[in-house]
């Protein structure tokens, strides 16, 4: 491997390393997967299941980074590297905030509410 | 629609084509379907008789369809956009001939060229051809094509992903034009919102042709956009800091980010649908839970950063034609990026202003319209820079800056009546009236159309070796402008009078004029569709004589302009290594800018490779195949597209070589004929006298 921008053949970086870090990623993904259905079976309360859900997932994701996208905050590329998580943050959370913030809107004037403010999405399911 | 499924050949059946309804009934509707599919098949007959006569069939599987070139790979997609071009304008002609016939009664409201189902699909056909398979494989193309070589680069990232992505994009243009002859379009507009093309109300493959075109193009768009991001940040010359890059190389960034940002919306929405037409999902169904106001919100959050997609390529483009052809450094360059940069995160807070009609409250639509209305100031400090480059330089009035002009005259007033329906309270009056349609024609033609035959006709001679011709050129860009002005401005006034958009019929005779001047318009509009093929054919012809070896036809500033034209497969016998801004500019007021380089190198390119081309076919055949259930063959065809790619990431590839000493050999032979051509002022530019080289003493810029 050579470092990141340059060419450069960096001699610390051999080829057993990189498939460790690739392995350690791989493990650790199955983890927090199964992790998350293993919550889904157990008999915690909902709020709780869906917290460590969550968690997982989020884990999940800086596992991700770091480890298949090489993701690093130190190093010749930290700053590229924080800007681009950063700007990515910043989009998704337009996205999803504004999704809610406008089909919550709708919901409300639609009488669709559920009993939390959310708009409710199973009406006439069942 | 209860026909039975086939095991083997699904739904397919003899009944599906234009002529068999052309047998059961004969109207100008179905001769106008039947000569539409007839124009596509004799259309591919006569391609495969030209290519067998003239023996081209290994030269273009050879030279393109296997290059992993990013050069030729742009060439390709621009001609795919040209082609797309003429059936999208065609469309256009024939709605608007449809709609100046069809003035009905209260009492027999169908008339008109066309049955109102037929009208309904080509509105679909021609908005989902010119966004998706006309401006961004436009777009697509030019960006692949002088991307690396203002970077002073050799390739892009990944060469053959972009292969992959070109045979994506074409992927969805077939689809697009086999449903002409095997079966119909969908009806729901380029938009297809649901629960209207849900499964129980348009039941038939139609829209299923739609969703699959855009999910197999859109994952190219996305993989284009990655590469073009990589590339730009990885793969630039030494020396070319970021604040050294031309202004398109900035703008080509702003498309890569909102390309990988953007898209993935659009594959979410055609996603969802998809479940909820195969897999009776209820995501945008009326019952069962579904909330089809979804599909819109998710539609336009792609929907808009697409539309800056579409333009800000064209802004990259004029940045560098102001420039170059007033002879004057661009003005105001870190305002120009600061206001790319803005537009392109800006573009994703917009999106609701698409349906401000659907019922949120006053308070969601006035922080939206507030949004809408701030995006419009980068755009004017653009225009007012623009203007700024051109202000007292000697400007050449060559067909780029004929469009240019266009492009301030036209393009501003678009954005104003952009402005004005970022309104929620004006919008609410003229929303679905044609006043949007002529408002999006009024930005996208001047802005889109306009920037993108400009780009091409200013980097034509650097892929071609000769200029195209002036005279016809101009010819082109009078007839579009005046094409656009008849036929899109009186629009704006049957919206105000109360036309909507979309309909095939109206009641009201006094839209009868104005009918008829935008038919006129539509006529000058395939007048210049001639013209432009004409002036690539008049070019062609007299190539000797337009010949522009010296590769610097027009006295540009940017890196790409050092090279010979046609520039050669490595494009640079060395990267530059970069120490100003418009660098090629900076070398011509130093001493001999064409000096040859102290050594020549072996040069790695990437090897010519099929796999683009498998991965399209496998593509196309199971997208086919889910439009027209053939289980089997949407099986087999999906497992082909992860064996490819295991097949091929299990083989050993080695590039190309091309050795130092024909590098060597060609660029001595390039400097030498440089050394002997008389170089060209700027008056005589458009003359034979016009060899590529120019007349340095001259660069002011
Ligand atoms: C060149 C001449 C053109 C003509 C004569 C033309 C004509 C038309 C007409 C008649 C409609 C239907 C309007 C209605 O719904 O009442 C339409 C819709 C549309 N056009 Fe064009 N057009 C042209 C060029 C373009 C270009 C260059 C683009 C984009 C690159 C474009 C994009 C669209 C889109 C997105 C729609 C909306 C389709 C829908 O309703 O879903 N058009 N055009
Ligand atoms: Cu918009």
């Amino acid at each position: 491997m050579s470092r990141p921008n340059t060419g450069e053949i960096d001699p610390k970086d051999t080829a057993r390393a990189e498939i460790r870090s690739y392995a350690i990623g791989f493990v650790a993904s199955l983890l927090l997967t199964g992790g998350a259905f293993a919550v889904h079976l157990s008999g915690l309360s909902v709020s709780w299941k869906i917290a460590l859900i969550c968690a997982a997932a989020l884990v999940q994701i800086v596992v991700h980074l770091r480890k298949f996208l090489h993701l690093s905050f130190s190093g010749e590329q930290s700053r590229e590297d924080l800007l681009l998580v950063l700007f990515s943050v910043c989009l998704l959370a337009i996205m999803a905030g504004g999704t809610w913030y406008v089909m919550a809107d709708l919901g409300e004037r639609m009488h669709q509410s559920g009993m939390d403010g959310a708009p409710m999405h199973s009406m006439s399911a069942d | 629609m209860s026909r039975e499924t086939s095991p083997i050949v699904g739904r397919l059946d003899w009944t599906v084509t234009p002529y068999t309804d052309l047998l059961r009934e004969v109207n100008s509707s179905t001769i106008v379907g039947a000569g539409a599919a007839s124009v596509l098949v004799l259309g591919a007959i006569a391609g495969v008789v030209l290519l067998t006569w003239k023996r081209w069939w290994a030269p273009l599987y050879r030279d393109w369809l296997t290059s992993a070139d990013a050069k030729k790979i742009g060439i390709m997609y621009i001609a795919l956009g040209l082609v797309m071009l003429a059936r999208g304008i065609i469309e256009g002609f024939v709605m608007r001939a449809h709609q100046a016939s069809a003035l009905g009664t209260l009492a027999q409201p169908e008339s008109g060229l066309v049955a109102p189902d037929h009208f309904a699909q080509l509105f679909s056909t021609h908005g989902t051809i010119m966004i998706f398979f006309v401006a961004m494989p436009l777009l697509i193309g030019l960006i692949n094509f002088v991307l690396p070589q203002q970077l002073g680069a050799r390739d892009m990232a990944f060469p053959v992903l972009n292969q992959i992505s070109l045979g994506l994009t074409a992927v969805g243009a077939a689809l697009v034009m086999i449903s002409l002859l095997i079966g119909k379009f969908g009806t729901g507009g380029w938009t297809m919102y649901p629960p209207y093309t849900g499964i129980d109300f348009s039941p038939g493959e139609g829209v299923d042709y739609w969703l699959w075109a855009i999910l197999i193009s859109g994952v190219g768009s996305t993989l284009t956009g990655m590469n073009f991001a990589v590339t730009i940040f990885k793969e630039r010359a030494p020396g070319m800091h970021f604040m050294r890059m031309p202004l398109f190389c900035w703008t080509s960034l702003c498309v890569a980010i909102m390309l990988i940002y953007a898209m993935p919306a659009l594959t979410v929405s055609s996603g969802m649908l998809v479940l909820d037409r195969y897999l009776d999902f209820h995501f945008f169904t009326n019952d069962a839970g579904g909330n089809m106001m979804n599909y819109a919100n998710i539609f336009w959050m792609f929907g808009h950063p697409e539309v800056y997609i579409l333009i800000l390529p064209a802004f990259g483009v004029f940045s560098e034609i102001s420039s170059t052809f007033s002879g004057k450094r661009l003005y105001g360059y870190t305002s120009l990026v600061i206001a790319s940069m803005s537009i392109a995160v800006i573009s994703f807070t917009v999106w609701l202003h698409h349906f401000f009609t659907m019922g949120q409250s006053a308070g969601v639509n006035i922080a939206f319209g507030i949004a809408t209305m701030i995006i419009g100031v980068p755009t004017g400090v653009k225009i007012y820079d623009w203007m700024a480059t051109m202000w007292r330089g000697r400007v050449r009035i060559t067909t780029p800056i004929v469009y240019l002009t266009g492009f301030f005259l036209l393009f501003v007033i678009g954005g104003l009546s952009g402005i004005i329906l970022a309104n929620p309270s004006i919008d609410y009056q003229v929303h679905n009236s044609t006043f949007l349609v002529a408002h999006f024609h009024n930005v996208i033609i001047p802005g889109v159309l306009y920037g993108m035959l400009a780009g091409i006709h200013y980097w034509f001679p650097k892929a071609f070796g000769y200029r195209l011709d002036e005279t016809w050129g101009r010819r082109t860009a009078f007839l579009f402008v005046g094409g656009f002005v008849f036929t899109f401005l009186p629009l704006y006034v049957l919206g105000l009078m109360g036309m909507p958009r979309r309909s095939p019929t109206f009641q009201n005779p006094d839209f009868l004029p104005f009918m008829y001047i935008a038919a006129f318009g539509a006529v000058l509009m395939l007048c210049a569709l001639a013209a432009l093929i004409w002036t690539f054919w008049t070019s062609y012809r007299n190539r000797l004589s337009l010949a522009v070896p010296g590769g610097d036809p027009w006295n540009g500033a940017t890196l790409e302009w050092s090279t010979p034209a046609p520039v050669p497969e490595w494009t640079f016998p060395r990267i530059p290594h970069v120490v100003a801004r418009d660098d090629w500019g900076e070398a011509k007021r130093g001493e001999d800018p064409w000096k040859a380089p102290e050594r020549y190198d072996d040069i790695e390119m990437p090897a010519n490779t099929a796999h683009g081309l498998l991965i399209a076919g496998a593509a196309f055949a199971f997208a086919f195949a889910m439009v027209w259930h053939v289980w089997w063959l949407a099986i087999l065809s999906f497992l082909a597209l992860p064996g490819l790619l295991i097949l091929r990431g299990m083989m050993v590839i080695e590039p190309r070589v091309i050795s130092a000493a024909e590098v060597e050999e060609a660029d001595r032979r390039f400097r030498h004929q440089v050394a002997n051509l008389t170089p060209v002022t700027r008056a005589d530019e458009e003359t034979e006298l016009n060899r590529g080289v120019p007349d340095v003493s001259e660069f002011a810029g």
